[in-house]
């Protein structure tokens, strides 16, 4: 017993990089694959957490003291930095409890087939970390496993039935029959986009605006280069901070380094994920062959159309210039802009792709991405110390996890007397449910 | 060596699912190719530069040079193997 114990301890105190590949190899285990093969996902994994590890380091030393010098000069107060969705999930597959939220979110969707409640199969494992992370962030303020589960396997069911309802928008828009898009960094804009559409509509006069940009792409598409935004965006740090010429440069050079890096590292989560998730889509598809399902896709295959594009490269600067007046706001924001198109993508299937509504809809969206971000930022730079992703003191955020509505909602119910809370949430959720299920109902008669 | 160009919406997630299937494809099929990955908004910057532009969702935003293969079925595994013969033949 004394020896379990301590093995076990020796690889806690190890830390993250240690506890993934044993964690995933477990996992991958689990889900069948030969055990060479799951180790090796493990590793590569480890190897992810270990880059960007480096990378979030590379940007405290260069992006921290820039924020902090930007508000001793202007006062303005960004001093939250948005390190990006990848760092997160990344802090969010390291967790302790992750392996049995992973199983929860599955055996949820499984449930859920089952008994018709969903048509969604969502084997895309990769984006677990968006129901799991609120999970995370649940049981590390309440201490208790049971409440993250249950978190989680809200999120899960929310994922699920939104993808459902949004399925065909994503046929008759994107023009993709067969598949639904279980991916909540998209989803979680239409409980914004879906009222305000709607108000917009209502208004005599603006309901009938729409614009067009011509060649959008080729004044703005500089919005649309990671490495371009990185460097443009760190030169103007520099300069807010009143650094010397020689600084500015180099604070330019090295964001745009970390705009390119932070998605090569993801990259590797990505990869060392794969081999499970093939063998969960195998499982699942040969489980339910003879039921007609939606496949659930990463929201990746979407964002490709000219509208959402348009739509993002208009949004992206504005987000910035917005960053720096709303009042209240301290995300500095910065890698996740490059997936500002995820955000909007949902907005713009909504609209038709009305560029009018798009932008107005749009900003709102990022608007409420930082507020979200500024409030859940300390729990979630907590979080990231304890694995290991130290950003020496100064606080974290990204554009995912509970920056998202949907996910921001789920967490605080959890969190502040969840007895009147998460009771409420579920009675909001299931008169939706029910009407979108009347709606659709009408629609086909 | 032939080069391809894999592009996501965010050039990390279901670019590294294409990109890892079409390496593995070549690989089988003794062709040496260089496989590079990137987000759908940097295409147009970059396609020049590659012998084939593969994309996991729907391209319609712009025009490129080289020839274009939508693979999506990589995604779904529905058809995967004719879309992977289509990416080889544009190898040859």
């Amino acid at each position: 017993m004394q020896v379990i114990y301590s093995i076990f301890n020796t690889i806690l105190d190890a830390g993250a990089v240690v506890m993934l590949p044993i964690i995933i190899t477990i996992i991958g285990l689990i889900f069948g694959i030969k055990l060479s093969k799951a180790f090796r996902s493990g590793l590569t994994i480890g190897i992810g957490f270990a880059g960007i590890n480096l990378v979030i380091n590379l940007m405290k030393d260069n992006i921290g003291p820039a924020a902090k010098a930007m508000v001793e000069n202007f006062g303005i107060n960004l001093d939250i930095v948005d390190v990006g969705w990848g760092s997160i999930a990344a802090v969010t597959w390291s967790s302790p409890i992750i392996a049995i939220l992973i199983f929860a979110i599955l055996a949820t969707n499984i449930i859920m087939l089952v008994l018709n409640a969903t048509e969604t199969l969502d084997v895309d494992i990769w984006n677990y970390h968006h129901m799991a992370i609120v999970g995370i962030m649940v049981y590390f303020v309440t201490k208790s496993v049971l409440l993250g589960i249950f978190a989680t396997v809200l999120m899960a069911i929310i994922t699920f039935k939104l993808s459902d309802w949004t399925a065909p928008l994503v046929e008759d828009y994107f023009g993709i029959p067969g598949v639904s898009l279980p991916t909540m960094s998209a989803l979680a804009s239409v409980i914004i986009a879906y009222p305000l559409n709607w108000i917009i509509d209502k208004i005599p006069g603006i309901n009938k605006l729409d614009f067009e940009i011509k060649d959008a792409k080729k004044y703005l598409g500089i919005f649309g280069e990671p490495s371009m935004m990185g460097l443009i965006l760190g030169m103007i740090v520099g300069i807010l901070a009143k650094y010397s010429v020689a600084n500015i440069l180099s604070l330019g050079v090295n964001m745009a380094a970390v705009m390119i890096l932070i998605p090569k590292m993801t990259a590797l989560f990505m990869e060392g994920l794969m081999p499970i998730s093939e063998s969960a889509k195998k499982f699942c598809q040969e489980k339910f062959k003879n039921r007609k399902f939606l496949i659930g896709l990463d929201a990746a295959v979407v964002v490709g159309n000219p509208d959402v594009i348009t739509t993002s490269l208009i949004v992206i600067p504005l987000t910035v210039i917005m960053a720096a007046i709303l009042p209240g706001n301290r995300v500095l924001p910065f890698a996740d802009l490059a997936v500002v198109t995820f955000r909007v993508a949902m907005v713009v299937a909504m609209t038709r792709g009305n560029l009018f509504k798009n932008i107005i809809i749009g900003l709102v969206t990022t608007a409420a991405l930082l507020y979200c971000g500024t409030i859940t930022s300390p729990v979630l730079t907590q979080i990231a110390t304890s694995v290991g992703l130290d950003f020496g003191g100064g606080l974290i955020t990204s554009f995912a996890a509970t920056s998202l509505a949907v996910s921001f909602l789920v967490y605080e119910a959890f969190i502040n007397n969840p007895i009147i809370w998460v009771p409420v949430l579920l009675i909001v959720f299931a008169i939706i449910w029910v009407g979108v299920v009347k709606y659709q109902k009408k629609r086909n008669i | 060596m032939k080069r391809i160009l894999v592009a996501c919406g965010n050039g990390i997630a279901t670019s590294t699912v294409v990109a890892t299937k079409i390496r593995e494809k070549c690989e089988e099929a003794g062709i040496s190719v260089t496989v590079t990955q990137c987000k759908l908004l940097e295409v147009e910057a970059k396609a020049d530069d590659y012998d084939l532009l593969v994309t996991t969702g729907k391209f319609t935003g712009g025009s490129v040079k080289c020839p274009t293969v939508g693979a999506m079925s990589l995604l779904t595994g529905i058809n995967e193997e004719a879309t992977l013969n289509e990416i080889l033949s544009y190898l040859k």
